[in-house]
This record gives structure tokens, sequence and C-alpha cells, in this order.
């Protein structure tokens, strides 16, 4: 009797060993995203994205580590799209779960949150989906893969200069410049401003206004533009505030040379909520299914068989995030936080589906990449415009009337 | 400098759309001496009904109101039945109880919402969204015109139906002195639930019309809120002509800066709310307490 019992409590020892050491194997990895409330819709894109790349991972295996495959133990967490909450769900993550990194959420304003807390806990931390430059350079442990909006405006004057060297259009252009008064619509401002600084003659700033998230009446601030009789409309807003504003601006029967909303344009929900009135309209993203990279083709490919649609930008960079993340995971060679941090630092990614084709950190921890520019064509078409060596083709410039 | 016509006719649209958002405010308030912050809500669940009959039975957002206004007049009878009056009431002006009870109640409309309709951006385009005419050599959006003819029907249906009808007189006897009103024989709790009726389905109401302008997700209708605030503590509360001329005072206002000033558009809710502090604390009672004031003064003299 006695016997049997001490053969089972050395069996169950056993077993509870083989259990923890097989989670000693594990790599854990912590997410925190926003998959409910408001910025719910890319959450969620970027949970799927998430969760391929490191499925994809984890059915070869596991990843290689010092000659070991490791499966990836993925926790993820919803913070309902509230600040307070992402930034205690990080915390959860660093203190009781013990992860061994973590990956950001979705929008600057929750990243903004997320961030303070790896430095307490020294755990490296990438996000995917933050933009604005004043969240990194502050914490050694802190990464983004999201290029800075003022890389964006200024990709989009470089474009623009483009236009006026073919001749299609004639300087001096006055540009109108409207932008929401968030972090984003300020380093939007900010890239413009660099740019006409750097290179002064060819463009002036005829009216600068900033409105506030979800305006109520944008015919105010059109008739602003109205009156300013600028050749260029730069704008950087939100999805809703893009729909409301240029249903006002087609409504007055506004017309410019050349037509942006910043990173928006080409979103099918636009499209569908304003038809005809996106066409000719150019934008900037940080990534397009477009792309002519092999890479990229394989990925359209891969994103489709597995989930049934078309891969969009939020895809990308989510997928691209886990990837560059493992990648610096098996660079290091361990999960030790301080060498998972410097293989960050150091890592290039070389076959990213990204703009440029790798993805690489700066000494502030956000990767600067160049943008692609789209414009809509009739008929629901998108081109890419620029950069010359990825365009599908030829802009329009200036919009038809 | 713009002139001034154009002001005049992008104010008085403007003001079309302010109204309608703030009519069913100040109805709940008037009867009840309830701020309904729920109804932000509501007019999200209106903006999102009417998308619904929309992609689902291609049904006209305006043609929607005929749905849309007995489906919320019932609701909102059933969220008073069910919760608002077992509420302490309070004489003197809004309890604690109703404030957070009704801020509740709007965040369970969103969580709804994100559940029905998940927090993907949605919005109406027909075959006039983009269309534009021409009022008095100004051109306006033509949704934003059939929304002033909405408000303006609003306006004289409310006028003709609390004064020319019993439930209407009624209602103005409950928010003139509920306690004389129920010794005179009116049923005042019938009463508050018909006025949370009514507010509701204006609440819905002006969230159809606003979902033929703008596009909305669960948290659609939040700054629309505050705007509306500050249209009813304008127009006195309780009177609608006096709502529709706090809106008229707002639109013009935010107008007039942004065409004659070169104060940046962005401080447009900040007049909003410079206006709300100046007209509680210079005139309490709204624009038709100054005027009752000012038209004393007059007769005195």
């Amino acid at each position: 009797m006695i016997r049997n019992s001490l053969r089972a409590i050395i069996g169950i020892g056993c077993l509870l060993a083989g259990v923890s050491f097989a989670h000693a194997q594990e790599i854990k990895i912590g997410a925190v995203l926003p998959i409910t409330g408001k910025e719910s819709k890319i959450g969620g894109a970027y949970k799927q994205a998430t969760e391929l790349a490191i499925k994809e991972v984890n059915d070869a295996g596991g990843l290689d580590l010092g000659g070991q495959k490791r499966k990836i133990n993925l926790i993820l967490l919803d913070d309902t799209s509230d600040g307070a909450k992402s930034a205690q769900l990080v915390e959860q993550l660093c203190a009781q779960e013990k992860v061994d990194a973590v990956i950001g959420g979705y929008g600057s304003q929750l990243v903004q949150a997320q961030s303070v807390v790896p430095e307490r806990y020294g755990i490296p931390y990438i996000s995917g989906g933050a933009g604005a430059r004043g969240i990194y350079g502050r914490s050694k442990w802190v990464f983004g893969t999201l290029s800075p909006v003022d890389v964006l405006s200024q990709t989009q004057m470089d474009f623009l200069s483009s236009l006026v060297a073919a001749g299609k259009l004639r300087k001096p252009l006055k540009i109108a410049l409207i932008t929401e008064n968030t972090e984003h619509g300020k380093d939007y401002v900010q890239g413009i401003h660099d740019y006409l600084k750097a290179h002064p003659g060819t463009f002036s700033i005829a009216v600068e206004e900033s409105f506030e998230l979800y305006a109520p009446d944008f015919k105010p601030l059109l008739t602003r533009v109205q009156n300013a009789k600028a050749d260029l409309f730069m704008a950087d807003a939100h999805l809703e505030d893009f729909i409301s504003m240029q249903r006002t601006y087609t409504q007055m029967g506004l017309t410019h040379q050349m037509l942006t909303y910043g990173a928006r344009g080409s979103d099918a929900a636009a499209r569908k909520a304003l038809g005809p009135a996106t066409d000719y309209i150019f934008a900037s993203g940080w990534w397009s299914d477009l792309l002519p990279y092999p890479q990229v083709k394989a990925f359209n490919a891969k994103w489709k068989t597995a989930t049934g649609a078309e891969p969009q930008w939020y895809h990308a960079t989510a997928y691209e995030t886990v990837r560059v993340l493992l990648t610096a995971i098996r660079k290091a060679g361990s999960v030790k936080p301080d060498a998972v941090r410097s293989a960050l630092a150091s890592v290039e990614l070389k076959d990213s589906i990204l703009p440029g084709g790798v993805l690489k950190f700066t000494s502030t921890g956000q990767a600067v990449l160049p943008f692609v520019v789209t414009q809509n064509k009739p008929g629901d078409k998108v081109d890419i415009v620029w950069p010359r060596e990825a365009k599908t083709g030829d802009p329009v410039a200036p919009i038809p009337r | 400098m713009s002139s001034l016509l154009p002001v005049l006719v992008n104010s008085l649209l403007a003001a079309g759309l302010y109204a309608t958002m703030a009519y069913g405010l100040a109805m709940i308030y008037g009867v009840m001496r309830i701020i309904n912050l729920a109804h932000a809500g509501v007019m999200m669940l209106g903006a999102y009904a009417t998308f619904t009959l929309f992609t689902r039975f291609h049904m006209d957002p305006f043609l929607s109101l005929l749905v849309v206004v007995p489906l919320f007049y019932f609701l909102g009878v059933l969220v008073y039945r069910a919760i608002v009056r077992r509420l302490p009431r309070a004489s003197a002006g809004p309890s604690m109880e109703s404030l957070l009870l009704l801020f509740g109640l709007w965040l369970v409309l969103q969580n709804l919402a994100y559940f029905i309709w998940t927090g993907e951006t949605q919005s109406i385009l027909t075959g006039y969204t983009m269309k534009s005419i021409e009022v008095l050599g100004v051109r306006v959006g033509l949704p934003l015109v059939f929304v002033f003819a909405a408000s303006a029907a609003s306006l004289l249906f409310l006028n003709l139906f609390l004064r020319r009808t019993y439930a209407g007189r009624a209602i103005r006897a409950v928010t003139q002195n509920r306690d004389a009103a129920w010794l005179s024989g009116i049923d005042a709790e019938r009463v508050s639930a018909a006025a949370f009726g009514i507010g509701t389905a204006f609440a819905g109401a002006a969230g159809t019309l606003m979902s033929t302008m703008y596009a909305f997700t669960p948290d659609f209708g939040r700054s629309f809120l505050l705007k509306a605030f500050c249209i009813i503590v304008l127009g006195g509360m309780e009177s609608f002509t006096g709502v529709a001329a706090g809106a008229l005072v707002l639109a013009l206002l935010e107008n007039a800066v942004s065409a004659w000033t070169p104060i940046p558009t962005t401080f447009q809710d900040a007049i909003s709310f410079t206006l709300l502090v100046l007209a509680l604390v210079l005139f309490p009672k709204g624009l038709p307490g100054l005027a009752a004031g000012l038209s004393r003064k007059v007769t005195a003299r």
C-alpha cells in the first residue's frame, strides 16, 4: 500500500516536472491589443495577423534557439481600447505572466500608455501600431515598426515635387493644410514644415488649420479653405472625419490640383461612403499589397489562403512586428531580456514585406521606412504612384475637373 | 472675408441640425428634470437602425423615419417603465442617481452596438448624399437641406402638439407643476412615460438624420451631445422655440467667428462652452428668460 502510494507520488512528481520542463522550453510572448471597443476593427486585424505569424513558426516545429526548437506560447489580452487598462495589462504580463517579450497594441494613444511599463520590468516591447515619434527614444526597451507620420507627409511632398519636376504641376503651389488636433496631425504638419524649410521656392502654405476629432460641422473650416484659393489640399484625418469632410468638400464644389487626407484614401469603408468622390485622392501608406516584391506576393497568397480576404496594411505591419521580434530572439540565442533587446536594436529583417524590403530600427527604437503613395483611380482602381521603382501606374495630375 | 449671406445661410442650416439633436433632450428635461446622458447613445442607435434598414431593406434614410420614430417611442416608454420611473424624484434638478443611471445606459447601448455592428466605421451613401443645391447663391449639401426641413417640421409639430392636443397640454402642465397637474386629474406617470418616449423618438430621429451626413461607429454622438447641452441651456431647457433659437445663436456664432475673425476653427467647441458658461451666469433661464426680462424692462419704462 505504502509502496503503491510512493510510486504514485513519484509518478505525479515526474509528470509535473515534465510539464514544468515543457513550459520552460516555451517562449512566452505577451500581447495587449484593442480587440473590442473603438479600435476593435484594426485591433482585431492585428490579433489575426499576430496569431498567423506565430502559428506559422509553431507549425514548423517552433523557433530555433541555439539549435533547439522551442514553441511559442502567445498570451493575448484585450484592453477594450482603454489606455489605462492597456497599461495595466502590460504590467500584468510582465509581473505575473513573466513573459519574455511584449507585443504592443494599435493606436498611438494606447501604445503611449503601454510604453511606460517595459522600462519598469526590463522586458523588450515592440509595437506595430503607433507612428507618433513621441513614444520612442524615452526607453531603450521600446521598439516600433510603424514609420513616423512626419516621414509620411515628407514622402507626399517628395511625390508632389516629382510631379512639378515632370511638368504635371506648375510652381509656385499654395497648400491648404488641414489636420486633426492630435499627435498624428501635429507630426504630419511638422513633416510639411520641415520639408518646406529644406526645399524653399516651390511650395507655400496658404491656410493652416486644425480641427477636433469627430467635428460636427466642417463647413466653417472648408469655407476658409475656399477663401484661401490654394492649389493643393493636404489634410490628415481619421476615417470618420475624412468621410464627413470629403462629403462637405464635394458638396461645396471645391477643387484643387491635388488632394490628400494623409494615410486615408483607398480604405474600402471610405470608398463605400464616398463613391466616386474618392477618385484621384492620393494617400501615403505603411504598406500596399501592390508592392512589386516577391515576398509581398507570397504574403498576399498566404494571407488569402489563411483568411479568405485580401491583406490590408495593418495585417502586414502586425505580421512583420512578430517576425522581427522572433528574428531578434533567434539572433539573441536566448530569451534573456538584455540579449533580446540588444538583438532588436541591431536586427535587420532582410526579406521584409514592408516598403524598402529591410526592416530595422533607428537609435530611438522606431523603424524609419519609406512610404508608398497610392492614388485612387475611377472604377475602384488603386495604383502605387510613388516611389518610382514600385509604381504600378502613372499619377494623374492635376486632378481632372 | 466672407459676406453676410453665406454666413446666414450656413448658420441657418447648421441650426436645423443642432436643433434636431436637442429637441429630445429638452423634452425629457422639461417634464422630468432629468438630463438624459443616454441621449448620445440613442442617437447612435438611431443611426444604426437607419443603416440596417438601408442595407437590409434598401429603405431611404428619410423614409426610415416612419419606422425609427415609433420604434424609438416604444423603446423610450419601455426604458421609462423599466428603470427611469424607479428613480427618486428631485424637484430642484436632476438627481445624481438619474445621471449615473442614464450614463450607465449609454455605456450599455454602446457595448450593445459594438456587439451587433462591431467597431467598423459605417455610413450611408444615397443618390443625393454628395449632391448640392444653391440657396440664395450659396452652395449647400442636399442632405443638410433635408435635415433643416425635417427640423423645421419637428418644431412645427411639437408646437402644434403641445398647444392643440390634450396630451400636449398635459405635458405642458406637468412641465410647469407636476403636483398641481396631478391634483387636476392628470396622470403624471403616464405623461412622463409619453414624454420620455417622445424624447427618445426625437433622439432616434436625430440619429437617422445625422446618418445621412456622417460616418458613424458605436462611439458616435459624444461631440454632438455636448453641443446639445449648450443649446438647451441657451434655449431655456423647456421651450422648443427657445431650443431652435439657441441652436441658431450657436450656429451663427460658430460661422461668424470662422468667417470674420482669425480665431482657429479648432476653437469651435470652446465657443460652445464659453456660450454655455455665459448663459448659465448671465441668463440662467436661457434666451426666453432673457427676452422676457428685456420685455418687462421696456414695459416698465
